[in-house]
């Protein structure tokens, strides 16, 4: 039976480095569509209804998850909403620290049943149940993006 | 939603062209994954890799089965236990498989198809090395047709599988190329 052989030697270590060359393209959907042309076009939020649940769904979805019914109103919702959940993040992404802390809510747009989460921005001591609204883009920059909306902050 | 110009409709869904894509007929979003990855060599393959720096193909010997295993393995799958020996091999082989591509792994179409094949080297008894085949034309190449390495000058190699450029015909019987 043969033993078993180690690496002693460290300069006998080896990687052999990689990488997937991945790119997405991510399309909207029927209702992301509407919802992200509806804000760059018209700065406005689009929600999706399901009069059998009384649900507004935000974003809007072509079907109800609860009852299975294809949604055909669409409804405006917004632009103001209430902070359901807010948190400040000092590391990012990678794990890397923020040299800026950042300020992140779950909103509820005023007629919609979920919730958006966003940036928040000039809102010192935001806590849960404040009233906020969105800071858009000028309508040239936008391109149909949830980063068409900067942030949001407190009215 | 601007439905002209897409792909049929003639399954459910909501088809989408390419060009509905790329030209912005419809919101995207591009998100560019950077998968990085680095790919620990282990023992068997470390040596293997150094060998080829070398300039010579390296196997693992199981004394039980008395198989010669190329690319080398620390445990034979066959008998449940670990190797015994390194073993030189030779350079030269037999091609077990080929493929004629005419296809980049992208997808995207080549001018002059890629010669790949599985080389069955001589000196080993099981495997084989997934590599290119040179200086033959793609109606020559026939399964179990001799084949040497063409390596790259001992300059130029890194310890990679590309040490060897590609594998071209050979002529055991007379010493040289066919």
């Amino acid at each position: 039976m043969g033993s078993i052989e180690h690496i002693d030697r460290v300069t006998d270590l080896r990687t052999w480095p990689g990488e997937f060359p991945v790119s997405h393209l991510y399309t909207m959907g029927i209702a992301g569509e509407r919802f992200f042309r509806e804000l760059k076009d018209n700065g406005r939020f689009l929600g999706s209804r399901c009069a059998a649940c009384d649900h507004v769904y935000l974003p809007p979805s072509i079907f109800c998850p609860r009852c299975f019914a294809a949604l055909e109103e669409w409804k405006e919702v917004g632009p103001q909403g209430t902070v359901r959940a807010v948190t400040t993040a000092h590391r990012g992404v990678d794990g890397g620290t923020l040299e800026t802390p950042e300020t992140l809510a779950l909103i509820q747009l005023d007629g919609a049943d979920d919730l958006l989460a966003h940036r928040i921005g000039e809102s010192e001591g935001l806590e849960i149940g404040a009233t906020v609204a969105p800071v858009l883009k000028e309508t040239p920059e936008r391109e149909g993006s949830i980063l068409d909306v900067r942030y949001f902050r407190a009215v | 939603m601007d439905m002209k110009g897409l792909a049929s409709d003639a399954l459910p869904g909501t088809p989408l062209s390419d060009e509905a894509m790329q030209k912005g007929k419809v919101l995207t979003l591009k998100w560019p994954a950077s998968l990085r990855y680095e790919w620990d060599t282990g023992v068997a393959i470390g040596r293997f890799l150094r060998e080829l720096k070398n300039g010579r193909i390296i196997g693992r010997n199981c004394h039980r089965c008395q198989r010669v295993l190329v690319p080398p393995r620390m445990f034979c799958e066959r008998c449940f236990r670990p190797t015994d020996a390194w073993q030189f091999v030779q350079d030269s082989g037999s091609v077990n498989t080929y493929s004629v591509s005419h296809l980049r792994w992208d997808a995207s179409r080549v001018e002059e198809p890629i010669l790949v094949a599985v080389i069955e080297i001589d000196g080993s008894s099981h495997g084989g090395l997934l590599h290119y085949l040179g200086d033959v034309r793609p109606e020559e190449i026939r399964i179990g047709m001799k084949v040497k390495a063409v390596w790259k000058p001992a300059e130029e190699r890194e310890g990679s599988i590309l040490d060897i450029r590609y594998f071209r015909p050979f002529n055991s019987a007379q010493g040289g190329p066919a």
